[in-house]
């Protein structure tokens, strides 16, 4: 390793996790229903701050120098794949309960046309057009990223549509779900389906969701990860045509018989 | 050739082992401030190098199919080959299960979010190039396929009973 900053790197991240772990998990009353903020959320929201250029004088751009944030960013699918092989733990000693209710597993992957009934209105209302295409086709992660650059290209209004909710994801994702999880689950929804609905397709995004489910309904926690990775793991072989033969064709359709007359 | 493969692994291997010591780490430090939480315990040990040895199975896996003539295959993720693997490897023995239960779940999330913060801090200037209407049109698109998956899962297993 020839990067002399990376021990900072390590030292920040031990320090980082400590303070997350300290401040602990956090319930804020908002209205009737409480959000519960997770070690994650500070974790995350802590590194985001302190990554902000006009932090990142003197000492501080040793740790996060170019070598360290590109450790990070190459390497973060590695540092999760220890909890990827945790949820296999979690699936197996369930894995009865879940083929007796596979086909609810496999309906719910239908729920991630979600992203093209809910956002193209809103992204057609708010003036967008073609950029619209590639922000709604689905959350924007790596799957719709190849999809779109295929297709339009990067370069062209579907492809920075597609980016632009890349970024938006990757920065704010995770905490986005952390809260929508348990703002749902007060709403009323049952807990197992959304656990169930947590494999969005995002390993962090599925991780946030349902970690904050389990820090509300401890008593579930084998269900909710069992049934939120076990999705995910269903997502993963379905996302890409549930999003070539259903989200595609069902987003063409609408977005035509939404800007006829104006486009 | 076979020593450039070898060190690759290596490499693997080692940024492996810091995820799993950030683990055990998390895990003290989170039963230092909360005593009723899952402590350290020999068996968390066991259960590390468990999701360590799945993680670099998972990693040998995805690497030996990327010559796989089928393109999915060549794409599915690696994280799916980790949890494939370890799902398997649980089927066949309980011992993986207990052990890898000894691990606190949310330790693991807590360095992996450190990770990523820290990941993203050259792309915060990249905000610049989104515009606010596709920050709200997000909120709409993950509370979509959220709500969708939910509002149907909900139905099925009310139908199904539970």
């Amino acid at each position: 390793m020839k990067n002399k900053n990376f021990i900072f790197l390590i030292i920040f991240v031990l320090v980082i996790i400590t303070i997350a772990e300290m401040i602990g998990f956090q319930s804020i009353p908002v209205g009737s229903i409480s959000i519960g903020l997770l070690p994650l959320v500070f974790a995350i929201v802590i590194t985001m701050i302190l990554g902000l250029q006009l932090f990142r004088k003197g000492f501080w751009k040793n740790v996060y120098s170019k070598a360290n944030i590109d450790f990070a960013g190459k390497y973060l699918i590695f540092i999760m794949l220890p909890l990827m092989a945790r949820y296999g733990a979690d699936v197996a000693p369930q894995i009865r309960e879940i083929l007796q209710v596979g086909w609810v597993f496999l309906f719910q992957e239908i729920g991630n046309l979600g992203t093209v009934l809910f956002g193209l209105p809103i992204a057609i209302l708010l003036g967008l057009r073609r950029e619209a295409i590639g922000a709604t086709l689905g959350i924007g992660r790596e799957g719709e990223l190849a999809y779109i650059s295929e297709k339009y290209t990067l370069n062209s209004s579907e492809g920075r549509g597609v980016l632009s909710l890349y970024i938006i994801g990757t920065l704010f994702g995770t905490i986005f779900f952390s809260i929508l999880a348990p703002v749902l689950l007060g709403v009323g929804f049952p807990v197992e389906a959304l656990a169930m609905a947590s494999g969005v397709g995002s390993g962090s995004m599925m991780s946030a969701a349902s970690a904050s489910l389990v820090a509300q309904v401890p008593d579930m926690e084998s269900t909710i990860l069992a049934y939120a990775s076990a999705s995910q793991l269903l997502t993963s072989f379905l996302g890409t045509f549930t999003m070539v033969f259903l989200a595609a064709p069902l987003q063409k359709f609408m977005y035509k018989f939404m800007v006829r007359g104006d486009a | 050739m076979a020593n450039m493969l070898t060190n690759k692994y290596i490499k693997y291997g080692l940024i492996l082992l810091l995820s799993v010591s950030l683990i055990v780490f998390t895990q003290e430090i989170k039963h230092l401030k909360n005593p009723d939480s899952m402590p350290v315990t020999p068996m968390t040990f066991i259960g590390l190098s468990s999701l360590w040895l799945f993680s670099m199975i998972g990693i040998g896996i995805s690497d030996v199919l990327q010559k796989s003539p089928v393109k999915f295959v060549r794409e599915f993720p690696v994280l799916g080959w980790v949890s494939i693997t370890s799902l398997v490897l649980c089927l066949l023995s309980d011992f993986f299960i207990t052990a890898i239960q000894a691990v606190d779940f949310l330790s693991i999330t807590t360095p992996i979010l450190t990770f990523a913060g820290i990941s993203v801090a050259n792309r915060l200037v990249d905000l610049r190039k989104t515009s606010w209407k596709i920050a709200i049109v997000a909120m709409f698109v993950f509370t979509g396929t959220y709500l969708g998956s939910t509002l149907i899962a909900s139905l099925g297993l009310y139908l199904a009973g539970n």
